[in-house]
């Protein structure tokens, strides 16, 4: 997920992409967000961060520590605003949404 | 959420106790193989062989199968598990009902305790039918796994029925036919309708998942899910009407062509793989592949000769394909619903264990090699009626399935932990 300097919010979804980079996924050991999991943030609503994120797999017995994860590491940097997630199977996760350092941790 | 259902994964109760008795049971085979080693060089039908095939496929092998099918049904169904305090239930009915065969057989007791024994198993099989039937029919997408899954529990309901006559035979002799034949016909529906397709079910779904592969050759997998129940309802059908003939060798035919379009399904997924290490629980798979290969190659053996080949035919599958399997999956599933009880709330919060830290590698490494060492040993002395070696395999085997007990229970008995040296519970 790349974040445009002009994006109005840019401070708060800096802060809180790095803040998701403490949110492991169990099984594969990597980071959501070098799993390429993580679709949007959304701070435009008041009081709410929506994240927008998909999983590796549809209905991974994981799933719900990975999205009470993501609630909980934006919990302390953003104690005003509730984080929502929004999970999708659209588009469909592939190994071409890991990042650079997702690929070199899965040994490519 | 958007509405999308992402999955709580089942209750302790529906998985943890089934790894726990499987454990068990693992470590009580090795010592009854241990003490009924003279027995592995003689015929099949005997009352300690039988003890220990019941171990094995009911004790051991049903048992963790079992439990790993409640944690991953909703993973394969996409929803969540029907029900888990039947799951639970069925564990009663099924370690009670282990036990009760597995003793009946040792002392060969025939009779009303032997009957009850494959009763509460048959109750059981049916409990978890329920369960897989529930789950499943709540599916909206069609999933070859999901078929997979549901093909395995009908031959696992027809498997133990077959069992449960033959327990009554063996008291009140009803059959017409050869209790041996029909012993043949009930064990391969045992082999390659409820473990065969259940394995096949599951692996389709959980290697993808854990190598990041993906496969498009589906067409593969439906040519496997026709020739493996082909395969098995001709060689039933003919074997029961017609008793085992030539015939046979073609029914067999087709089951391997099933089993071989699975395992090149496997290989694809294997080299598209995105994930190139493979950990020391993957690494047990290609070696369960081994020695499914070698009890296939056994088949015209045991054909025409039976005797020792029937011994190292059944060797190779129960404690080497389905063990192999077991041995690494352990560490792949129950360390994740463990984890999930444990940290869900704390993930993303603190540092906390991955799932893999909730067993010992040292242990598991040596669980490994144990076993690498210990198979061909055991096979050499059973090629060689050789009392002497089977006794050393055996010993080993059984120092493997001690630490496969400890490290099962190092995870089930885990203490919740985080990286400051806090213990919360």
């Amino acid at each position: 997920m790349e974040i445009s300097i002009d994006d109005p919010f840019f401070n708060e979804k800096s802060l809180a992409l790095a803040d998701l980079y403490n949110v492991i996924d169990p099984e594969l050991f990597i980071n959501i967000v070098d799993l390429g999991l993580v679709y949007d943030l959304d701070f435009s609503q008041e009081g709410k961060i929506i994240v927008t994120m998909t999983l590796s797999t549809p209905h991974c017995p994981l799933g719900d520590a990975i999205t009470t994860g993501v609630k909980n590491a934006l919990a302390d940097d953003f104690p005003n605003r509730e984080a929502e997630v929004n999970l999708v199977w659209e588009p469909v996760w592939n190994y071409d949404m890991l990042t650079e350092e997702g690929r070199k941790q899965l040994g490519f | 959420m958007a509405g999308i259902n992402i999955g709580k994964a089942p209750k302790d109760i529906a998985v943890l106790p089934f790894f726990a008795a499987g454990a068990v049971f693992f470590l009580l085979l090795a010592v009854l193989l241990f003490i009924a080693a003279p027995d592995l060089t003689g015929h099949y039908f005997s009352p300690r062989i039988l003890a220990l095939v019941h171990t094995a496929a009911l004790g051991w092998g049903t048992m963790i199968i079992f439990g790993a099918a409640y944690q991953l049904l909703p993973v394969i169904c996409e929803r969540d598990l029907f029900s888990s305090p039947l799951a639970f239930i069925s564990f009663l009915f099924l370690t009670a009902g282990s036990l009760l065969l597995i003793g009946t057989f040792w002392f060969f007791k025939t009779g009303g305790i032997m009957v009850t024994g494959g009763s509460l198993i048959f109750i059981a099989a049916l409990l978890y039918s329920i369960n897989v039937w529930k789950t499943a029919r709540s599916c909206d997408r069609y999933a070859i796994a999901k078929c997979f899954i549901l093909s395995s529990s009908l031959w696992l309901l027809l498997t133990i029925g077959i069992g449960l006559l033959l327990a009554v035979n063996l008291a009140f002799p009803f059959f017409d036919k050869s209790h041996l034949e029909i012993l043949k016909l009930h064990a391969h529906a045992g082999l390659a309708g409820w473990f065969l397709q259940l394995i096949t079910g599951v692996s389709i779904k959980l290697v993808p998942m854990f190598l990041l592969g993906k496969s498009q050759k589906d067409k593969l997998l439906r040519a496997a899910l026709i020739l493996q129940n082909a395969g098995l309802i001709l060689f039933l059908t003919d074997g029961y009407f017609f008793g085992i003939s030539i015939r046979t060798l073609l029914y067999a035919t087709l089951l391997i062509a099933g089993i071989i379009c699975w395992m090149l399904y496997i290989a694809d997924v294997y080299r598209r793989r995105v994930k190139k290490k493979t950990d020391m629980a993957m690494k047990h798979v290609p070696v369960s592949f081994v020695f499914l290969l070698i009890s296939l190659l056994l088949v015209p053996v045991v054909f025409y000769k039976g005797g020792t080949a029937a011994v190292v035919y059944g060797t190779c599958i129960f404690m080497g394909w389905i063990t192999a399997l077991i041995l690494g999956k352990t560490f792949k599933t129950l360390p994740f619903i463990v984890w999930n009880s444990h940290y869900k709330n704390l993930n993303g919060k603190v540092k906390i264990p991955l799932p893999k830290d909730l067993y010992s590698f040292t242990l598991l490494k040596y669980q490994y090699w144990l076993y690498i060492i210990s198979m061909p040993l055991l096979l050499i002395g059973l090629v060689f009626a050789s009392l002497i070696i089977i006794r050393i395999s055996l010993f080993i085997w059984t120092v493997m399935a001690i630490i496969y007990l400890q490290n099962v229970l190092k995870i089930l008995f885990h203490q919740t932990r985080i990286y400051d040296g806090n213990i919360n519970r």
